[in-house]
């Protein structure tokens, strides 16, 4: 049916069972974009994430002023802005289509409403997105390991510039 | 034993969320846990385990430090309040980052990680209540990691006073094992 895309392809979705899958797909706005238009401005409001059902995506961060850090580039199928359903409703990079994308909004107070009702299909999906958090968590914890490792050693002899490509160049926003 | 662990679940920050049939459920699938001075409840690198309540006594959390043997992150008094540890195994399939040690005698409440996963299993809304809670925390944690990382490189840039002894104890406050 035309207008409503299934989920079944998406990562994210993918424990939820028929039923649950339905449930979300009505909550499925859809949302396409041109190569060059923004899904998120860095900063800007988070109020819906998208679920990217084809094209592709690149995430940067303004890390240092007039330059723009590339995080990463996403290919469908896919899903941005998830983070905005646990944290404040802001984005923390900018997401902007490389190619022609097509995309479905969906509405982050009515998420959170289907979880306040304890609606399963919204308690999977943030179970899931709890999962991938708590990889990059470990994978942070990491990084920060090195970082604290490398000020340990000699703290008074870090090369401000060495020390920071490395923190630009190794930490995974 | 289930009223023990219940007690022991009342009043801890971490569970205030649940309803009190909900924090029933986890009490019938948690055991008490206790510790001796040099102990160690979570191993870094070990296996994800399970979350533990910590009801009376200390405990210190180190991290190895490439190098440097290991570093303290943080000391932890039950008397403090009742805090948790171990939330993030709940949720990960990687080893713990820090190693959580008894400083003398430790009561604790376990929650074994097989309870957890068999209670999201069977779709029961206690276990995805903590969940969001543990995605919570972490989200917020890895944000304000981001931010503090880009503003010392900010920071670098300007060649302002950078104090990196600083930047690094702000990177490991709250460290979520």
């Amino acid at each position: 049916m035309e207008g409503t895309p299934s989920l079944r392809d998406v990562p994210l979705f993918r424990h939820l069972n028929d039923e649950e899958r339905e449930e979300l797909e009505e909550l499925l706005e859809p949302a396409d974009f041109e190569a060059g238009e923004t899904l998120f401005e860095e900063g800007g409001l988070e109020v819906r994430l998208y679920v990217i059902t084809s094209g592709t995506v690149e995430v940067h961060k303004g890390v240092l002023p007039g330059r723009r850090q590339h995080l990463a580039t996403m290919k469908a199928p896919t899903v941005v802005g998830e983070m905005g359903l646990l944290t404040e409703p802001r984005a923390a990079a900018s997401v902007e289509a490389k190619t022609s994308v097509e995309a479905y909004g969906i509405d982050r107070d009515r998420f959170l409403e289907m979880l306040d009702a304890d609606s399963p299909a919204a308690c999977k999906v943030v179970y899931e997105i709890g999962r991938a958090l708590a990889d990059r968590m470990a994978r942070t914890d990491e990084s920060i390991a090195g970082i604290i490792a490398q000020l340990e050693n000699a703290p008074e002899a870090t090369n401000f510039d060495v020390f920071q490509d490395r923190l630009i160049r190794e930490w995974s926003f | 034993m289930v009223v023990i662990v219940e007690e022991g679940l009342k009043g801890v920050r971490f569970f205030e969320f649940l309803t009190e049939e909900e924090r029933e459920e986890f009490a019938e699938g948690s055991e008490p846990a206790s510790f001796g001075p040099g102990e160690t409840l979570i191993e870094e690198g070990r296996d994800p385990g399970s979350l533990f309540v910590l009801t009376s006594g200390r405990v210190e959390v180190r991290k190895r430090v490439p190098g440097h043997g290991d570093r303290l992150l943080a000391r932890i008094d039950a008397a403090e309040g009742r805090t948790v540890v171990g939330e993030r195994g709940l949720l990960g399939e990687s080893g713990a980052s820090a190693t959580v040690m008894a400083s003398g005698p430790v009561e604790a409440i376990k929650i074994p990680r097989e309870t957890f996963r068999r209670m999201v299993a069977e779709g029961r809304p206690a276990a995805f209540k903590l969940s969001y809670r543990i995605a919570r925390t972490l989200a917020r944690r890895l944000t304000r990691l981001d931010e503090e990382v880009a503003e010392a490189i900010r920071e670098l840039e300007r060649r302002g006073e950078t104090d990196l002894e600083a930047f690094r104890d702000r990177l490991i406050t709250d460290w979520a094992i």
